[in-house]
């Protein structure tokens, strides 16, 4: 490619200039590697890059504070802390409510035979909310952190960063209990993801 | 030619230069980093990021490729000039 840069530019060159080589002294023929110097080479102007000086429709600027609140709420810990809230709120709905259908609510091991008083079964319910609302944030953190940062690093937006991030989600939930377990909650995480993007897309 | 008259010549060819530019790596980018599914208005985080990273090298590959074609062609004019000087 250099080769034939060098070749179309000796061309260039000589082609106004051999017209004028017998007349014209030396120094007034070559124009071209001037202006190219002060065009693209090194004795260009700094350049103020302003979409509307260089064709696009002329937009206000925006001030630095905008693309900063911008910036932080494309971030990846922010929509990881958003899952993590919305995680928490729905698994405290839902402990609450699988602990309504549940008939060992304010069971009491010591005295199996006693109805338990509302206030223990109050204080149950609460605590397994509270235990799920925990796990459901948890996944939903990691979750939408690792779907974020597969994204930025491929720099694709379609089904498949959900299916890794549900891997590796999963993977690490059950990595704790063993390998196998480990992959299984790859595979049954991914597949999850896989099924809801599905149904999204 | 006197480098005034250089400086002049590149500030006007300057604005068309930029604004070729911009198309290009307009159309560019959105072939790369865009497919055409359009399901929702904003860019999504994937497409962002390629966007940046499509301009940024865009402009590095801009920037190199100027540098180099400038100094072939004055190495090619020292040439013509020693032919030149040779021959007279």
């Amino acid at each position: 490619m250099a080769a034939s840069t060098s070749d179309s530019d000796v061309a260039m060159s000589s082609g106004p200039t051999s017209a004028s080589a017998d007349s014209v002294d030396p120094t007034a023929q070559f124009q071209y590697s001037l202006i190219l110097q002060h065009l693209i080479g090194d004795k260009r102007p700094i350049k103020d890059l302003n979409p509307a000086v260089m064709g696009a429709m002329p937009s206000p600027h925006k001030t630095d504070q905008e693309k900063m609140i911008e910036r932080g709420m494309e971030s990846c810990a922010f929509k990881s802390l958003l899952a993590c809230v919305g995680g928490f709120v729905l698994g405290g709905a839902f402990g609450v409510f699988t602990a309504g259908i549940d008939t060992n609510v304010g069971f009491d091991p010591k005295d199996p035979l006693r109805t338990p008083t509302a206030r223990e079964v109050l204080k149950d319910m609460g605590q397994r909310g509270m235990s799920y609302a925990k796990n459901f944030a948890i996944v939903g953190a990691m979750f939408s952190c690792t779907e974020c940062i597969i994204e930025s690093h491929r720099g694709k937006s379609d089904w498949k960063n959900a299916v890794y991030s549900g891997c590796v989600t999963g993977g690490a939930i059950g990595f704790r209990a063993g390998l196998k377990a480990g992959v299984l909650g790859c595979g049954g995480f991914a597949a999850f993801s896989a099924a809801i993007e599905y149904y999204l897309r | 030619m006197d480098p005034m008259k250089a400086q002049q010549l590149a500030a006007e060819l300057e604005v068309e230069m930029m604004a070729d530019m911009y198309n290009r790596m307009t159309n560019a980018c959105h072939r790369k980093c865009v497919p055409p599914h359009y399901k929702e208005a904003e860019l999504s985080k994937g497409e962002a990021v390629c966007l940046d990273r499509c301009v940024a090298k865009y402009l590095d590959l801009h920037e190199r490729l100027g540098r180099k074609l400038t100094e072939l062609s004055v190495q090619d004019e020292e040439m013509m000039r020693k032919a030149a000087t040779g021959t007279a």
